[in-house]
C-alpha cells in the first residue's frame, strides 16, 4: 500500500504531490493552451541562431567532454594531482586500494 | 478527503499567487534596478504585458529540435515549481504540511532547472547547449551550500525539540532558531543566512550568476531557440521560482507573523500575516536579486564553480560548526 512515509524527522507523501501536479498541470496547460500556434519552422527559419555563421549541421555540436569544463577549470588545483595518481597501471590502483583500506580500518578501529 | 479538497483547491491557489505575486515582484525588480541605473524603467506591470506579448506570439520549433521535449519542458517546469509552493508555508500553514518535508522542496527546487537544462538540449543550438552545460555545473555546484545550510538548522532544531515532523517548513517556520541559540549560534544562523542569500541568485541564474543565459556572450544560451508560448512559459516559471526561493529564506530565518499584536477576526489575520509574509518575501528579493544584480557584473562559469565549491562551502561549514559549538557552550 502507498502511504506517507514518516521517517521520524520528516514526512513525504507521492500521491498527494502528484494529485498536486495533475492539477497544476491541467491549470498550466490551459494557460500554454491560450498561446499562440506552434509552428515546425524548415529553411532558414528553422536553423539555429549561429550569429550569422553558415556551418553544416554535423560541425555545429558541442562535445559532451565540454560538460563539466567550469567545474574542472575551478578546481583543477583538486583535480590535477587526481590526474598523477592515474597511472593505468594496475598495481598502482591495487597499491591506493591497499592504502585507503589501512587508513580506513585504523580509523574504524581507533572510533 | 479534506486535505484531497484542500490540494486541488490549495494547487489553484498557490498558482494564482505564485504566477501574480511573482510577475509583480519581477517588474518591482525591474523598476528598482532602472532607478538604481537612474533610469526611468518600464511600469511594474510591464512583465504582465510580456507575458501577453509573448503568448500573442508564433511559437517556433527549430527544424533539429526533438519537439516534444522543446514543447513539453516549459509546461513541466512551470508545474514542478509552483507545485513547491503547496509545501512552503506563505504567512500562514503551507497547504500539504503533513505530506512533504524540506527535502522534498529540495529535490523539487531541482526540477525546474532540470526542465531548462533537457529544453536546451532539445532545441538543437549550440548556444542552447552551452547554456544547459552551465547550468548543470551550476547545479552540482550550489546544491552542496544550500544542502549544509537547511540540514544545520534542522539538527540545531533537532536538539532542541523533539518532534516526528522536524524537517517540515510549518515546524521550522513556527519554532523560529534565532529565539532559541546563544551567541555562537547566532553568528552561525547569521553566516548561514548570508549563504542561502549567496544561493538564492544562483539559483535563479540572475546576474552576475546568469551565465547559462548570457545574452551578450551566448545569445540567451538555454533560451536562445525559445519563442512564443514556450518562452512566456520559462519567463513565467523564473518569476515563480523567486517567489518559491523568498519564502523559502523567510521561512527558515523570517518566519514572525505580526497579527498577534492585533485583535482582528481570524480571517483579519490571515490577511495581515500572508501581507507581512509578501513584505518581507519583496526584501529578501530587493537584497538577494535587484541590489545583487545591480552592483555585480556578470561572472565566468568556472569563477560560479569555484566560488561556491571553496568559500561559500567552507562558509555554510563554519556557520553549521558554530551551530555545534552551540550545542556545547
Amino acid at each position: 500500500m502507498i502511504g506517507t512515509l514518516e521517517t521520524g524527522y520528516g514526512v513525504w507523501s507521492a500521491l498527494y504531490w502528484l494529485l498536486g501536479l495533475v492539477v497544476l498541470f491541467i491549470i498550466v496547460y490551459f494557460i500554454y493552451s491560450l498561446g499562440g500556434k506552434t509552428v515546425k519552422a524548415s529553411g532558414d527559419k528553422g536553423k539555429p541562431f549561429l550569429s550569422g555563421n553558415e556551418m553544416e549541421k554535423e560541425k555545429i555540436h558541442v562535445k559532451a567532454s565540454n560538460i563539466y569544463w567550469g567545474f574542472t577549470e575551478a578546481l583543477k588545483s583538486y583535480y590535477t594531482p587526481l590526474k598523477g595518481g592515474h597511472t593505468g597501471n594496475i598495481n598502482d590502483y591495487v597499491s591506493w586500494f591497499v592504502v585507503v583500506l589501512a587508513i580506513v580500518l585504523i580509523l574504524a578501529g581507533g572510533l | 478527503m479534506i486535505l484531497v479538497l484542500k490540494s486541488v483547491i490549495g494547487a489553484c491557489l498557490v498558482a494564482f499567487i505564485g504566477i501574480v505575486f511573482g510577475l509583480l515582484y519581477k517588474g518591482i525588480d525591474r523598476k528598482l534596478h532602472a532607478h538604481m541605473q537612474m533610469r526611468v524603467g518600464p511600469p511594474v506591470t510591464q512583465p504582465f504585458k510580456d507575458v501577453r506579448k509573448l503568448f500573442l506570439k508564433e511559437n517556433l520549433v527549430p527544424e533539429n529540435a526533438v519537439d516534444w521535449v522543446f514543447n513539453l519542458m516549459p509546461v513541466i517546469s512551470l508545474v514542478s515549481v509552483i507545485s513547491i509552493l503547496l509545501y512552503v508555508p506563505m504567512g500562514v500553514d503551507p497547504i500539504l504540511s503533513t505530506k512533504g518535508d524540506l527535502i522534498l522542496v529540495l529535490y523539487l527546487l531541482m526540477l525546474p532547472a532540470v526542465c531548462m537544462i533537457l529544453g536546451g538540449f532539445a532545441s538543437s543550438s549550440p548556444y542552447a547547449t552551452v547554456g544547459a552545460q552551465r547550468e548543470m555545473v551550476m547545479m552540482i555546484s550550489y546544491e552542496f551550500p544550500l544542502a549544509v545550510t537547511i540540514i544545520a538548522i534542522v539538527w540545531r532544531l533537532s536538539k532542541i525539540y523533539s518532534a516526528s515532523n522536524i524537517f517540515t517548513l510549518q515546524f521550522i517556520a513556527a519554532h523560529p532558531l534565532w529565539n532559541n541559540v546563544g551567541v555562537f549560534g547566532v553568528i552561525g544562523l547569521a553566516i548561514l543566512l548570508a549563504v542561502l542569500l549567496i544561493v538564492t541568485p544562483i539559483e535563479l541564474s540572475k546576474i552576475p550568476f546568469d551565465v547559462p543565459e548570457a545574452e551578450t556572450e551566448i545569445a540567451g544560451g538555454l533560451l536562445a531557440e525559445y519563442s512564443g508560448k514556450n518562452l512566456g512559459m520559462f519567463y513565467i516559471s523564473d518569476a515563480v521560482k523567486t517567489v518559491v526561493m523568498a519564502s523559502i529564506v523567510v521561512a527558515l530565518f523570517f518566519p514572525y507573523n505580526i497579527s498577534q499584536y492585533f485583535s482582528f477576526p481570524q480571517y483579519v489575520d490571515y490577511v495581515i500575516d500572508f501581507a507581512f509574509f509578501l513584505f518581507k518575501a519583496f526584501v529578501v528579493i530587493f537584497v538577494s536579486v535587484t541590489v545583487v544584480r545591480t552592483s555585480f557584473a556578470r561572472l565566468k562559469i568556472d569563477q560560479i564553480a569555484h566560488m561556491l565549491w571553496v568559500p561559500v562551502t567552507i562558509t555554510s561549514i563554519i556557520g553549521l560548526l558554530l551551530l555545534y559549538l552551540d550545542t556545547v557552550f
